[in-house]
């Protein structure tokens, strides 16, 4: 069966005959440790400029809030930079820059994440400043009434001033009925209004512990000094228990629905997503890759259908795009989104039309060999392109961990991608393309609204 | 993957939102710095061992033998070559930006977003399938000085020596079809539109205009709704044939080429450029008067910038300045302004200032938002922290710290090859010496306290600020007062 899938595959990608890239793609060695205390330490060796990216992956993030307190794993990150044992407030970033370190934090559905960027002869110093706020956050109550006023701003910002991102906020409720992925990362405002610091420090003392946490070093290290480092800082950390982490799951047929938006724009747009797995919840991997194969057919490039045939050839749209993330925790969101090209006079419901010939397309048609070939290629020179950047290799590896995946998966990429056949992309194409799948957000200019 | 023109990615929230999914939410946004070395003391916090271990040496870098040489028709070429992944960067900076648009706003981005619509034999869908079915990456973009073109290519040859013949074809010979001009002319205009919802944005036009008057540099490189249909394919034409000339080119390589392959490279695209002298750099702009404008928006937040003339990249100062900016608001947590403005008061998500060095005098600009309410304040605020920072410079534990941090984050700014082929690039538009990143930093090292006042002080005056303001009218409440300092922080604020 494998041997079949391969062969098949092997001939649908030969069209293009790209020479062998065994010694291009070949991953570069990647060590892993676990800690008494349960942390998890994943070093990739990079030796080409005397640099280093720490980074340290909690398992916690808003699809793991629930109603009332949204925006909780968020708010906490901003604290985590406001004092620990050792550290009064702020004086951790002040630290670091003098060191001449980058450093930050990032929040999602699935993770929470602290990051430095730094001189490789001081990763020690990235070290004991993560270790003291991981074993003693202090969240003093005067600093909380500030930074949730920041917190407000960063909404106010990034949301609320956004149409855009604030329509995409309106659609994600819309599209996860059942899962934590409903919730937006930052909170709702009513949530950030009567947030408390009690609620942070509980939400701290339940998540922020060495067997929910995962190291990632990229840069120029040796792996076992690496782990003795980290043994030194972290290892006296106590593991604690931590509760069940529910997978996001959602409704496979949640029924079709709409919803419109008047926001403060110019131009209407459209967002089309679909409910659908991720590779941590799906039985069958391959139906996986086959969805990531339709995402970069559809929008992997300049040459790729959605820019090619329905921005270029028909002029349908000014623009249009789609997304699929397959390393979430839990169940995914296949999105296409796109703006009619109102010069030439497009309505929504014809991008609508248009974006749903396409999807009916991958039904009914097999796509090209030299349309797969040239997928292929890209997955190839990305996997070296991505080697120049020490933080995105390291953002891989740390993802793909705090998601409940392997890290190794990135080194498999290709093959993974390779073994997916033209039936497959149909097959993948009718399952999960259907309207009780649907969620449609038409976004419109406020001056037409009509009730 | 073709990177296209930045302007027409923004006609689409999805690429913003895309980025908000993978990344989730940053604490804060840091710009980056390009920075470099020398010799730091020790650190502050006896409180961590592992700080208290640092031997206080300046860290070192990844060495860097940058080559040159001038190509038969006069690019000049830098290259370094780095063998350890097999794929190379070839960057093209022409002096084409949008201060050589002349009277037609939007030309010099157009011509550069139009290279890649079509060669002799190939549309734009075929130059597209040729990029990315060799997995190579084609990159343009068009700024106020230049316009950049750029490869991304694996090395080896198989796949190298097509990638650049097809880039060479459309660098120096695309040919301009009308129905891909008309196409990108539409999506400029929608992209004009989602600017009317962004009013950072409007902002950010509004000052240009305001700050240079009739100079190039007033206009946005993105043209605007009149300047862009009315643009011909024979301005196209004669733009390309005027700027896109060896004579006004600098090319940058790195990757894993020997010097006689890169030396090959740069012949093969040199001698394909049309041909042809270099443009006249622009001239300085004169002074404009200070003053304040408020755009209307119905907004949460008021978007504030506050900007005057600072300098062009030849500026005797720039060491000077460059550190004196970096304690006052640039980078991230622990300037000046973010100190007082956010983590004191809570009034803003980031508050950053900085100088654009330019081929002329480009802007010294601070921008922050905050609620509107709190708009007037804050702005005041601002006003008070800047004028005492020019008039009484940093501490010594203020410069003493910067130049730690400068030092430190040296070996970041070479790290990767993508930050190479820029440090290249913006070294040999700028006519800057080989040595320029040792300079700079033994520049930056030498510098007393005296000199960074004198220096802030000479190019920056806090009466003569342009204001721009974007957001909506509302009565205004004073600040909330701010949170005492700890007295175990000892970092430069005021004492006053």
């Amino acid at each position: 069966m494998k041997s079949l899938t391969r062969s098949a595959a092997g001939l649908l990608l030969l069209a293009l005959c790209l020479p062998s890239l065994a010694g291009a793609s070949s991953a570069p060695a990647t060590h892993e440790f676990r800690l008494d205390n349960g942390l998890k330490l994943i070093v990739r060796e990079d030796h080409r400029a005397p640099v280093v990216v720490s980074q340290l992956w909690y398992k916690v993030g808003s699809s793991y809030e629930t109603p009332g307190k949204t925006g909780l794993s968020h708010a906490l990150e901003h604290m985590m930079f406001k004092g620990s044992a050792k550290l009064g407030p702020g004086e951790s970033s002040r630290v670091l820059r003098e060191l001449g370190a980058e450093e930050n934090a990032f929040t999602s559905d699935d993770y929470t994440a602290y990051y430095q960027v730094l001189a490789s002869d001081r990763l020690s110093v990235a070290f004991e400043l993560e270790a003291d706020r991981l074993a003693s956050l202090r969240l003093p109550p005067e600093e909380f009434k500030r930074e949730i006023e920041v917190i407000k701003e960063e909404r106010r910002l990034r949301t609320e001033d956004n149409p855009s991102a604030k329509a995409y906020e309106r659609f994600q409720a819309l599209a996860f009925p059942a899962s934590g992925y409903h919730t937006p990362t930052i909170g709702w405002m009513a949530d950030l209004e009567r947030m408390t610091v009690e609620e942070l420090r509980a939400w701290y003392e339940t998540w922020y512990v060495p067997n929910n946490a995962t190291l990632v070093v990229v840069g120029d290290v040796v792996p076992s000094e690496v782990h003795a480092l980290a043994q030194r800082y972290f290892g006296s950390i106590a593991q604690r228990p931590l509760p069940q982490a529910q997978i996001p799951l959602e409704l496979s047929t949640p029924g079709q629905r709409l919803l419109t938006l008047h926001l403060p724009t110019q131009l209407p747009s459209l967002m089309m997503g679909f409910n659908v797995p991720g590779l941590a919840t799906s039985k069958n991997p391959r139906e996986v890759h086959a969805l990531r194969l339709i995402g970069a057919l559809l929008d992997g490039g300049y040459s790729a259908r959605l820019p090619s045939r329905l921005e270029r050839g028909e002029e349908l749209v000014s623009g249009a795009g789609s997304s699929y993330d397959a390393y979430t925790r839990g169940d995914s969101l296949f999105v296409l989104s796109a703006t009619p090209n109102v010069q030439k006079g497009k309505t929504l419901a014809e991008v609508e039309a248009g974006l749903w010939r396409q999807l009916d397309d991958l039904k009914t048609t097999p796509p090209s060999a030299e349309e797969l070939a040239r997928v292929r290629a890209q997955v190839i020179a990305g996997l070296v392109y991505e080697r120049d950047s020490i933080t995105s290799q390291a953002t891989t590896i740390g993802q793909l961990e705090t998601v409940g995946l392997s890290w190794q998966l990135m080194d498999a990429e290709l093959a993974e991608l390779s073994a997916v056949t033209p039936s497959d992309i149909q097959q993948a194409a009718q399952t999960y393309f259907t309207r009780e799948r649907l969620s449609v957000a038409h976004i419109l200019p406020e001056d037409t609204r009509h009730d | 993957m073709t990177e296209r023109n930045g302007m027409r990615y923004g006609v689409l929230g999805l690429i913003v939102l895309t980025l908000l999914i993978l990344l989730g939410l940053l604490v804060a946004m840091q710009s980056p710095s390009t920075s470099e070395p020398t010799a730091p003391g020790a650190a502050t916090s006896p409180v961590l061992e592992s700080l208290a271990a640092l031997d206080g040496q300046a860290p070192a870098r990844r060495a860097l033998d940058i080559q040159t040489w001038t190509t038969a028709e006069g690019a000049k070429v830098l290259f370094v070559a780095a063998p350890q992944l097999p794929m190379f960067d070839l960057r093209l900076t022409f002096a084409a930006g949008s201060s050589q648009d002349g009277a037609v706003p939007g030309l010099a981005m157009l011509t550069n977003a139009m290279l890649n619509e079509g060669v002799a034999g190939k549309d734009v869908g075929a130059i597209a399938e040729g990029f990315e079915g060799l997995g190579a990456h084609f990159g343009n973009g068009a700024y106020r000085d230049m316009a950049v073109v750029s490869l991304r290519s694996l090395s080896q040859r198989e796949l190298r020596e097509p990638a650049l013949a097809l880039f060479t074809q459309v660098l120096g010979a695309p040919n301009f079809p009308a129905d891909s001009l008309a196409r990108i002319q539409n999506q400029l205009l929608a992209g004009f539109e989602y600017q009317k919802q962004n009013p950072g944005k409007l902002a950010g036009i509004a000052l240009f205009e305001a700050l240079y008057g009739s100079h190039p540099y007033a206009h946005s490189s993105d043209g605007n709704a009149q300047s862009i249909p009315a643009i011909t394919l024979e301005q196209l034409r004669a733009f390309h044939a005027k700027a896109y000339t060896a004579s006004n080119a600098v090319i940058a390589v790195v990757g894993d080429l020997s010097r006689s392959e890169a030396e090959a490279i740069s012949a093969q695209v040199s001698a394909a450029l049309p041909k042809g002298p270099a443009l006249a750099k622009a001239p300085q702009p004169a002074v404009p008067k200070a003053g304040r404008q408020h755009i209307e928006h119905p907004s949460k937040q008021t978007h504030l910038l506050l900007a005057q003339l600072g300098i062009d990249r030849r500026e005797p100062d720039y060491a000077a300045l460059y550190i004196g900016n970096q304690i006052l608001g640039g980078g991230g947590f622990g300037t000046r302004l973010m100190e007082e403005v956010r983590e004191k008061r809570g009034l803003t998500y980031g508050i950053y200032s900085g100088f654009s060095a330019m081929q002329a005098r480009g802007p010294f600009m601070i921008n922050l938002q905050t609620r509107a309410e709190l708009s007037e304040g804050a702005l005041t605020l601002v006003q008070e922290i800047l004028r005492d920072y020019l008039a009484n410079g940093p501490t010594q534990k203020e410069l003493d710290d910067a130049k730690r941090e400068l030092a430190g984050s040296f070996p970041l700014s070479t790290a990767s090859n993508a930050d190479i082929v820029g440090q290249l690039g913006s070294m040999g538009f700028y006519d800057l010496p080989l040595s320029y990143l040792e300079d700079f930093m033994a520049q930056i090292q030498a510098l007393s306290v005296e000199q960074v006042r004198t220096a802030m002080a000479k190019h920056l005056n806090p009466a003569a600020m342009l204001i721009v303001s974007a957001g909506p009218t509302v009565a205004q409440q004073p600040l909330p007062p701010p949170t005492a300092r700890p007295s175990a922080q000892p970092t430069g604020v005021p004492e006053h």
